[in-house]
Parts: structure tokens; C-alpha cells; sequence
């Protein structure tokens, strides 16, 4: 039909607004599609990884060295894979993992180079890149030479942490390699420990392996150590993270949809009643209702399209650096990237759907009207809403009242601009408040609550008193009642320096009472004064713990207790412990240590973790600014559009452009204020609710903070948006001729 | 009678108060006859074009063109006669503004069942030179005249002119006064006028006065004068 050439002319004269459209729909098409399909990658290569590669069930450690394996495999149907590790420090501040090759369990993929064979070693990438090791390179390692024949990924260290209480990896100053048996072996040095795989049923996994603890018990072989995969945080860091994506792939590309659901139909809604005697025209020339409908909606339908389509492709072409820099964090070898057809069709089709059930709604409101109400200007509603009416203005200033008034007369745009502006600060606070919280918890952490700035943990119970440094014990659980996920259990003395935890109100816990870390007392439900049973994970044992206080503190899922009731509960002996805490570098036979670490490698793997954060952070303040922009420069432009006639007046009787300005234009400034303040909260408590839904996967609780300063910082940028958008609109507002407008009030 | 009106009233309720527009009235005219409705504002002659356009309904009464009854069909038949029979010539032209001018017509020839050639309608109101204009390049005498065209493009049976005249100069207006007796006259369109311009009336074939809602005069004009003849 000759009416529908009128779409793309009518699309050129309002550019903004179209376009505006046509841009939200994009970035939401884009983040879609880059999410989801990431989403659908990541998980297919986290699974062909894990079968492929023969992820361990469990790894754990014992107090001497397993001699029956051949049996325990044959009797419970599981492989045993006994490993060797040690840590290599390369400098002060900079180790390196060193595994020997498996055979079984948590074989090694190649992602680059060959594979090994005498004198090579492979590495993490993470790690070579960051130390600018290419394949080839040689590197020394204990005093001897290695060739880099490769990059790799294990199949148990996805995410490379060096501590598994460790919130981030840091390649530069953490890696991991694994080198050939014999090469291994002629080192002398390091620690075992075994990987076990369930055959069969991975359903009956957990039982398997709670039998082999008590053979393994049975056969006095006591278990140091035990750790199963679905609790190991090297692996279930991706699951966490993917989580957090699902969830923002989900959120955000269907708020924008509704924010450009909002913005479309505040502009079809505007062009029909300005067109109002156009369509009466027509439907006086005999259209039918569909078809002037099937026009309208074709305005809607062409931004769906044509945004979908550009934003699923761009999405699609992000898919592969995505992968990349996923993989950089989760090191994992990628075979194929795939596509999902539904997640692609979705994207086509989501803004189509949400485009044309609001432009639906919308035209068929307005078509509603008889043609001669249409003829006569379209049935709008001279009426004073409710509010503008009830307000009462009198005593306000002229400009003040015309600037309420403003937003008063048109509800629907100035809960669009509002929603976007709160939309806009959300995003563009999104990253602030991830560095105020990590900066929070980090000093709440590692400054305020743990005080000691070395951790050696012994591979078997040490009797008597250190000669230095303060002892510990720890040992890890589950409850009887929640199943599956462990915690550490630590034994303390009573006089402790090391650890300084408080309660709710601030005030400091003795350290001669059991005290539970807030993550756990609320995963587990536990109140002061309550009574909980845990089971031993290392030998099935089960006891029960009066819980006496709840501490305050943001990570860990711990439970402290004085290190003699420690002893006596799991029946060691009355001066035992099996690690020590010291403010200074103390000096340990390798062979007595199963793990060490200190506080300055975690405070050393944050700082280094906050550059990737802050290029996020960079992009998603660059995509709010966007949004924003576009948000506040659609309404100015509405707002001048709709004023075309009044400003035509104000023109003719004298006021200056100044002044024209300032009415027009800073009509919006209290409802982008208000935008703002609204979205501060709104960030906060979903934020909140965010870091709550994957606590349970990150045995953390990651408190909510915003730093006075960003929030600053933040208003400074969405005023500054607002002004430039202020800017652009000037030309319309100086192209507005008093004769037109006069012109048009006459017809 | 090819256009025949009988006791046609019709009111506007406002809150509880109903106003009487049109108080019974009847009227008709012959196929091919050019009719003239004078009356002062608010006399209820709009209404009256509205009913017999379709694009109103009457409380009471018939209203037959052509054979159809109007007064008693449906919503949706009433937008086929709209689109069939009826073609509308507005005031203020009603051009979609950003169609040129042949794309204005189109938009009615789109759909009619048998429209005329719009190069042919363009040639007979002396558009075909601004085919390729868009409105607001062209005078207001030159947008009456592609709004013509629109309306006499679909060939209709009936041709209502709504003050065709009433935005345009005196030489512009008999240009547009000529335009429409030729159109009646080449096409046999039956034409039915609303005017202020008692002068215009000497160009119809009968001339209906409108006071207060009723009919006050109804005459035959037997020396029907052509439209460049016409003085006021």
C-alpha cells in the first residue's frame, strides 16, 4: 500500500526518536544473545571438559600413603588417581603449581603446543600470558631447565585459585603446570594426594564415596583432607559466575525491551494524535480499521526488525572475544563454539513480540474514536488530570509552575524519562558499587578480621607447642540436617590474635565460646544458643555443637571453637594441631606442609582482579551512558515537540532564547533527580538480592556497599548527560518559527 | 431519487442535556445533479453530510444513496460504502503530508475496486505538472485540487464537499468551483456541497436552506450558471 512509503519518511523527520528506539533495541538484542549464547558455550564446554578430561568426584589427602588402590577400585567401582604437588616459588611474591601427569582421573587438555614427554612442562595460559611465556620458552624450575611444550587446563582447576578460601585468581602471581612422572619424581619433594572418579550411576556418588571413607577409616588410614567437586570452589566458581550471568542475561535485556516498549509507544501514541485527522481522513475515504492498524503497526515492526536483527548479529560477533575472556578466567580448553537456534530466535523475536502487543494496545486506543472525533483533532483529552489539578501551585514561581505543570500533562513520558534515568543509574552504578563492595569486604576481611599474615597447614597432627607462631586446627563438615555443602570447623585458642571477629552491634567475640561466621548461620538457619549436628567429613563422625555467638563477618562459612574442646570432640590428642598462624615468614621441612599461604597473595590477587572489573565497569558505564542519553534526549525532544506552539508564543511575545530555554528544557531536571535517587535504593536491594541467590555457591556473603564518593561521582555523570542532551536540543528550540507555529494554532 | 433523505434527526447528548442537531429532516437529490446546502454555523449542515457520508449515524429516519439504505447497516458496512460509494472533499484538504501529491491520490486508489487512472484525475485538476510535490510545496487552491482528485479518483457515486471553498481566495475558489462542475460533468459524479457562500448556490441543481437544524428552503434551480460565471 502507497501509505506505508510514509514510514521511512516519517521515521527521517523524527530521527531521534526512532533511532532512540532502534538503539535500546539493539543493546538489548545485543546483551541477549552475547549472554545467553555464552551461557549455552560455557556450559557445553564445562560438560564435554569434564567427561572428556575425567573429572575427579572427590580428591582428598591421608596420613600415609595408600597401598591397596588396584582393590578399593575393583571393590567400590571408582578410579583412583594418586597425584603429586608441590609449590615452586618462582619469587617472593609469584608460585607456581607444579602437578605431575594423572593417568586416570583429571588428565590434562592441550590447548596449545604438544603434549609432554621428558624435560617439558605445561602451563596454565592465564599465567603464561602474564608472565609473557610462550610455547617453546624455556623456564627453571628447583634448578632445572623446562621446555614449554604447551598451555593446558585441568579439569580440577578451572578457576586457578592458590587457597580454596581464595575469592579470585591472580596469574600474576599464581599459576599452575603439570609436568611429566619421572620428571616429577626426580624433584623428590611434594606432597600426595589422590583423585577419585565414581564409575557408573553419578547418583549413587555420594554414597560410593562415604563407603570409601569408612574402608579407608577401617584400615586406620586417617583422611586429612577431603574435598568433593561439587564443593570445590576451582570448579564451582563457574558455576556461580554463569549463575550471576543467566541471571543478568535475563534482567537486563527485558528491562531495556520494556524501557523501549515504553519509549515506542509514547511516540506511536504521540504521532496518532497528531496524525488524529490524517487517519480521520481515511477512515472518512473508506480504510478499515485493520488496515490504518496494519500501518501504525508497521512502525513498531520495522525498529523490532531492523534492531533485533543488528543487535542479535553484533551479539553473535561478541560470542567468540567473549569466550576468549572467559576462558582467560576459566581455564578450559574450547573444541567448538556452537550456536543455539532458540536463543537466536528468541532474540529475533522478544522485541517483536514486546513491540507489537504495546504498539497494538496503544494504536487501537487511538483508533477507537469515530472519524469525525478523529477529524476534529483526534478525541484528545482536553481535560486537567487529577494531580495538576489538585496541586496547588499559586504561590511557586511562574517558571516553576510551568516546568511541574509540564511533567504533570504528560504522565506516561515523565515515568518513561524517570524510569530511565533510574535504568541508567542502576547500570552506570552497577560497577561502582561491585569496587565498593569488594574494597568493603576485603578490609573487612583480610585488614580487620584475619590479623595473621601467614597460614602453614601440616599434612598430619603436630603435638605439643610451636616454637613460633600461634596453632590452630581445622577440619571440615556438614550438617546433619542441610545435606551436602561443607564448612571448616576451626580450633583456636582461647586468647587468639590472629582472627578478631565481632558481633552485630561491634562489639569483639572472646574466642573461648563456639562462634559461627554470618554466611553459615545463614545458610544453615542457626541462631544464637542453637544446637546443631555436623558430620566429619573426613571420617563420618557425628557431634553437636551449642552455637553461642553469631559473628558478623561478610566471608567464610566457619565455625570457631577453643582449640582444646577441638581436640576432644574428634578425640585428638589434648596439645594437637595441624596449623599455624604467624604474623611473620616461618620456615617448614616441605614434606611436613599440605598447603601455606599468606595475606598479602589475597590482598596481591584483588588489586590485580580490580583492572578486569574496572574495563567492565568502563563498558557498562558506557552502555548507561547511552541509554541515558538517549532516554533524556527523546523526552527533551518530545517535550519541545509538544511545546512547538508555545514556544512559538513565547518567541512572539518577547521572551529570550534564555529564557525559552530554561523553561523548556529544565522542565525535566526534577525527574531526573528524582530518577536518580530512585535508583540508588533500587541498585542496592537488587544488587542485595543478586549476591544473595549465588551464596550458596560462593560460601560468601558479598556485602552491599556504595562509596560516598562514586555515588558523587555517579550524580556528576547523569546531570552531565542531561545537560548534553540539553545542548542538542538548543538547535530544535532555535529552529521553531513564530509564523509556523502561529500558522498551524489558525488551522 | 438517486439520494433520498426522509425524516432525519439526530442529537447530541452532553452529560444529561441532549441537543437536537437535525429535527426530522428530508431532502433528496437526482444521479448526476449538483446540490448546494446553505446555512449559517451551527445549522446543522455538517451533520447532515456526516449522516449521508457515513461517517454518523442518525437517531431516527432514512437515508438511501443508491439504492443503499445507510441508516440500517453495519459499522463495517458502512466503511465498504464509505470506500465504494462516497468520496469526501474537506476544508483544510486533509493531505497526508509527507506523500507526494500522487501518492496522496493512490492512497485512494489503493482501494477502490475500479478506480480511474490517477495520471488522468492529476491531468483533469491540472496537478499532473506536481505529481512528484509534496503538500507543502504547493498553494492552498493547489492542495484543494489533488484532494479532489482524491476523491473523484475511486469514481465514486457521490461526492461530498465540506466548505470546499472556504479556505481560499475568490479567483482560487471559482477555479476549485470550476473544477468540481467539469468533474460532474466528465464524470457524471453526483455532487453535494456545504457551503456559507450563498453566490455558490447558482451552480446547483438544487439548493437546500438550513436553519436550526431542519430544512427551511428547498429549491430547483432550472438555469444552472457555470462556475467562472459566478460573482460574490
Amino acid at each position: 500500500m502507497v501509505i506505508h512509503k510514509r514510514i521511512t519518511r516519517t521515521m527521517l523527520d523524527n530521527k531521534a526518536q526512532y533511532l532512540g528506539s532502534l538503539v535500546l533495541i539493539l543493546i538489548s538484542c545485543l546483551l541477549y544473545t552475547m549472554f545467553n549464547q555464552l551461557s549455552v558455550n560455557m556450559d557445553h564446554i564445562t560438560s564435554s571438559f569434564e567427561t572428556q578430561y575425567v573429572q575427579e568426584d572427590a580428591s582428598f589427602v591421608t596420613d600415609k600413603a595408600l597401598t591397596n588402590i588396584p582393590e578399593l577400585e575393583s571393590k567400590f567401582g571408582v578410579v583412583i588417581d594418586k597425584g603429586g604437588v608441590f609449590d615452586y616459588a618462582v619469587s617472593t611474591d609469584q608460585s607456581l603449581r607444579i602437578f605431575a601427569e594423572n593417568d586416570k582421573v583429571n588428565l590434562y587438555a592441550l590447548i596449545e603446543g604438544r603434549a609432554l614427554s621428558g624435560g617439558d612442562i605445561l602451563l596454565d595460559p592465564a599465567y603464561a600470558k602474564a608472565h609473557h611465556i610462550k610455547v617453546g620458552d624455556s623456564i627453571r624450575v628447583e634448578g632445572k631447565d623446562f621446555t614449554v611444550s604447551g598451555f593446558m587446563s585441568l579439569p580440577n582447576y578451572i578457576y586457578p585459585l592458590k587457597k580454596e578460601s581464595d575469592l579470585l585468581n591472580d596469574p600474576d602471581h599464581f599459576g599452575i603446570a603439570v609436568i611429566g612422572k619421572d620428571d616429577f619424581a626426580a624433584f623428590h619433594r611434594g606432597s600426595s594426594f589422590y583423585s577419585v572418579k565414581v564409575q557408573g550411576d553419578p547418583d549413587s556418588a555420594d554414597s560410593i564415596l562415604a563407603e570409601l571413607k569408612n574402608e579407608l577409616k577401617s584400615q586406620n588410614t586417617v583422611i586429612l583432607k577431603w574435598i568433593n567437586i561439587d564443593e570445590n570452589p576451582r570448579v564451582t566458581a563457574v558455576t556461580a559466575k554463569m549463575a550471576n550471568m543467566n541471571k543478568v542475561g535475563a534482567a537486563l535485556p527485558v528491562t531495556i525491551l520494556l524501557l523501549t516498549c515504553i519509549l515506542t509507544g509514547i511516540v506511536i501514541w504521540r504521532m496518532l494524535k497528531k496524525e488524529a485527522v490524517m487517519i480521520g481522513t481515511l477512515y472518512a475515504q473508506g480504510y478499515r480499521m485493520r488496515e490504518i492498524m496494519n500501518h501504525y503497526l508497521r512502525y513498531p515492526f520495522v525498529i523490532a526488525v531492523i534492531g533485533g536483527m543488528i543487535g542479535t548479529l553484533l551479539g553473535a560477533l561478541t560470542l567468540k572475544p567473549m569466550l576468549g575472556f572467559m576462558v582467560a578466567y576459566f581455564n578450559m580448553p574450547i573444541d567448538s563454539v556452537r550456536f543455539s537456534i532458540a536463543h537466536l530466535a528468541v532474540s529475533l523475536l522478544l522485541p517483536l513480540l514486546f513491540l507489537l502487543i504495546s504498539g497494538t494496545f496503544i494504536v487501537r486506543r487511538a483508533l477507537g474514536h469515530s472519524p469525525i472525533e478523529l477529524m476534529r483533532g483526534g478525541g484528545q483529552s482536553r481535560k486537567i488530570g487529577f494531580l495538576e489539578r489538585r496541586l496547588s501551585l499559586n504561590k511557586l514561581k511562574f517558571s516553576t509552575k510551568f516546568k511541574i505543570r509540564e511533567q504533570l500533562r504528560s504522565m506516561p513520558r515523565s515515568l518513561f524519562l524517570l524510569f530511565g534515568v533510574a535504568l541508567a543509574t542502576m547500570l552506570l552504578l552497577l560497577g561502582f558499587t561491585m569496587k565498593s563492595s569488594m574494597d568493603f569486604l576485603l578490609k573487612d576481611t583480610y585488614e580487620d578480621a584475619y590479623k595473621y599474615q601467614y597460614e602453614y597447614v601440616f599434612n598430619s597432627l603436630q603435638q605439643g607447642h610451636p616454637a613460633s607462631g600461634e596453632p590452630f586446627s581445622m577440619s571440615p563438615f556438614t550438617e546433619t540436617a542441610n545435606g551436602q555443602k561443607s564448612f571448616i570447623v576451626y580450633g583456636v585458642r582461647p586468647d587468639t590474635k590472629s582472627i578478631s571477629l565481632a558481633d552485630k552491634a561491634g562489639s569483639p567475640l572472646r574466642f573461648d565460646q563456639v562462634i559461627v561466621t554470618k554466611p553459615l548461620a545463614d545458610r544453615l538457619n542457626i541462631k544464637q544458643n542453637d544446637t546443631i549436628g555436623i558430620i566429619s567429613k573426613l571420617d563420618s563422625g557425628r557431634y553437636s555443637i551449642k552455637v553461642d555467638r553469631i559473628a558478623d563477618s561478610y566471608i567464610g562459612e566457619y565455625i570457631f571453637m577453643p582449640l582444646t574442646a577441638f581436640n576432644e570432640m574428634l578425640g585428638y590428642p589434648q596439645n594437637s594441631y595441624l596449623g599455624v598462624w604467624s604474623m611473620d615468614k616461618l620456615h617448614f621441612a616441605e614434606d611436613q606442609l599440605l598447603s601455606s599461604s599468606s595475606a598479602s597473595d589475597a590482598k596481591a590477587a584483588f588489586a590485580s582482579v580490580t583492572q578486569p572489573i574496572q574495563a567492565m565497569l568502563g563498558i557498562i558505564s558506557l552502555m548507561s551512558f547511552v541509554i541515558g542519553l538517549i532516554v533524556i534526549y527523546v523526552v527533551t525532544s518530545l517535550i519541545i515537540e509538544e511545546n512547538k506552539e508555545n514556544i512559538s508564543l513565547m518567541k512572539v511575545l518577547g521572551y529570550k532564547k534564555k529564557e525559552v530555554f530554561s523553561l523548556i528544557l529544565n522542565s525535566s531536571t526534577y525527574i531526573v533527580i528524582l530518577g536518580f535517587i530512585i535508583g540508588v535504593p533500587l541498585l542496592l536491594a537488587s544488587m542485595q538480592a543478586m549476591f544473595q541467590s549465588v551464596a550458596d555457591s560462593t560460601s560468601f556473603v558479598l556485602p552491599v556497599k556504595i562509596n560516598y564518593a562514586y555515588l558523587g561521582l555517579g550524580f556528576v555523570i547523569i546531570i552531565l548527560i542531561y545537560e548534553l542532551s540539553k545542548a542538542f536540543s538548543k538547535k530544535k528550540i532555535n529552529r521553531i518559527s513564530m509564523i509556523e507555529a502561529l500558522k498551524s494554532r489558525a488551522e | 431519487m438517486f439520494m433520498n433523505l426522509e425524516s432525519v434527526q439526530k442529537s447530541y447528548q452532553t452529560g444529561d442535556v441532549s441537543t437536537p442537531v437535525l429535527k426530522g429532516v428530508a431532502m433528496g437529490l437526482e444521479q448526476g445533479e449538483i446540490g448546494v446546502i446553505l446555512g449559517p454555523s451551527g445549522s446543522g449542515k455538517s451533520t447532515l453530510l456526516n449522516i449521508i457520508g457515513g461517517l454518523d449515524r442518525a437517531d431516527a429516519g432514512k437515508v438511501t444513496i443508491g439504492g443503499i439504505e445507510v441508516t440500517g447497516i453495519s459499522d463495517a458496512q458502512l466503511t465498504e460504502y464509505r470506500r465504494d460509494c462516497i468520496g469526501f472533499v474537506f476544508q483544510f484538504y486533509n493531505l497526508i503530508p509527507n506523500l507526494t501529491v500522487g501518492e496522496n491520490v493512490e492512497v485512494v486508489s489503493n482501494i477502490s475496486k475500479s478506480p480511474l487512472k490517477i495520471d488522468e484525475v492529476l491531468k483533469a485538476v491540472g496537478m499532473l505538472e506536481k505529481k512528484s510535490r509534496f503538500p507543502k510545496e504547493l498553494s492552498g487552491g493547489e492542495q484543494q485540487r489533488v484532494s479532489i482528485a482524491r476523491a473523484v479518483v475511486k469514481n465514486p457515486q457521490l461526492l461530498l464537499c465540506d466548505e470546499p471553498t472556504g479556505a481560499l481566495d475568490f479567483n482560487t475558489s471559482r477555479d476549485i468551483l470550476k473544477l468540481l462542475q467539469q468533474i460532474n460533468k466528465e464524470y457524471g459524479t453526483t455532487i453535494l456541497m456545504i457551503t456559507h457562500n450563498t453566490a455558490i448556490s447558482a451552480m446547483a441543481n438544487r439548493i437546500f436552506k438550513v436553519r436550526d437544524g431542519e430544512i427551511v428552503e428547498s429549491t430547483v434551480n432550472e438555469s444552472v450558471m457555470p462556475a467562472e460565471r459566478i460573482e460574490w
